[in-house]
């Protein structure tokens, strides 16, 4: 990738926080920890969401599974929080990284795809419009957050293997 | 004990799992294995949240399909772990912390399976929600977790 970003990381490196991250034994286990169990609550909470809007349990109210997506932000946002500890501790090992460009991509991907759901149909599926049918539409929007989360842990576990992190 | 386990770090799966630079050895052996974590726990969390009272307006009675989903992600992680161990079967074999893991995960499926019996014991449509699949739920959500934090305390042994 570009030198600037290259310059970007040796900064961050160097800051105080960084190398705060650095000093703190403990603190990067704790954060796979917590990264993990963060990436199964999404996949679970918003998979779960995804197989429904799908066509799966038809006799789960929308409206109602949509109830329990504040876990799948939950779980996003403890991945999240872990995962820009990793970033701002380590910046070289991912700068540079095949790996984490992928897993970046389709992190937009899936955060768009689930912020355009949010944004057009969130208010009228909590309501229950939607509790009846499932408009193409929806699929295909299930169908992209299905497949671009797990590209998201797909890449995410090759970081040292195509990458360099560990 | 130590024989068995030598012998199968050095069997011909043991050293193509550990040595093969290939993509498809152990990162992808890897992958699987977090792809499973990430189906049965997670599926696991969407119940267990459920029975402790989110998502209330979920149909229980349609929550039955999700147990095959998970039983799919344990048997995932049965074999990839079995052959990640093999890869790796002298450290994981002799650390402490993994037969406690293995003990967490044998408990967690425990669980999972009382919790089927207690909410679907009169039939998938007449499921019964009481304490005791709270206190399951509760169980189990701590279960997992603990799962996992035995299971990254690995990577660095």
């Amino acid at each position: 990738m570009g030198s600037a970003l290259e310059a970007f990381a040796y900064w961050l490196r160097e800051t105080q926080i960084s190398q705060a991250i650095r000093v703190l034994p403990w603190l990067w286990p704790v954060c796979e920890i917590l990264h993990f169990f963060g990436l199964s609550l999404l996949v679970g909470v918003a998979g779960f969401f995804d197989l429904r809007l799908l066509g799966f349990m038809p006799g789960v109210r929308l409206s109602a599974a949509w109830s329990l997506m504040p876990w799948a932000k939950v779980g996003f946002g403890l991945a999240a929080i872990t995962g820009l500890t990793f970033f701002v501790g380590a910046p070289d090992q991912y700068v540079n990284n095949l790996a984490f460009l992928f897993k970046v991509i389709f992190l937009l991907v899936a955060g768009a795809n689930a912020l355009y759901f949010e944004v057009a149909y969130g208010k009228r599926v909590a309501e229950g419009a939607a509790d009846d049918r499932s408009p193409g539409a929806f699929k295909a929007i299930a169908a992209v957050s299905l497949a671009s989360w797990l590209l998201v842990v797909y890449w995410g576990r090759m970081l040292p293997f195509i990458g360099n992190a560990f | 004990m130590m024989e068995l386990l030598v012998s199968l770090e050095n069997s011909g799966f043991g050293v193509w799992l550990r040595e093969s630079p290939s993509i498809w050895a152990y990162p992808a052996i890897l992958t699987l294995h977090t792809l499973g974590l990430a189906v049965l726990v997670g599926g696991n969390a969407v119940v267990d949240l459920r029975l402790l009272g989110y998502g209330r307006g979920i149909a229980l009675s349609s929550l039955d399909t999700l147990f095959p989903v998970m039983w799919a992600g344990f048997w995932v992680n049965a074999i990839s772990g079995v052959a990640l161990f093999v890869g790796d079967a002298t450290t994981k074999g002799t650390t402490q912390v993994f037969v406690w893991k293995l003990v967490i995960i044998a408990a967690g499926v425990l669980v999972l399976v009382a919790i089927r019996r207690t909410v679907y014991g009169r039939g998938v449509d007449a499921p019964v929600e009481s304490p005791i699949s709270r206190v399951l739920a509760a169980t189990s959500l701590a279960l997992w977790f603990l799962a996992i934090v035995t299971g990254r305390y690995m990577a660095y042994v």
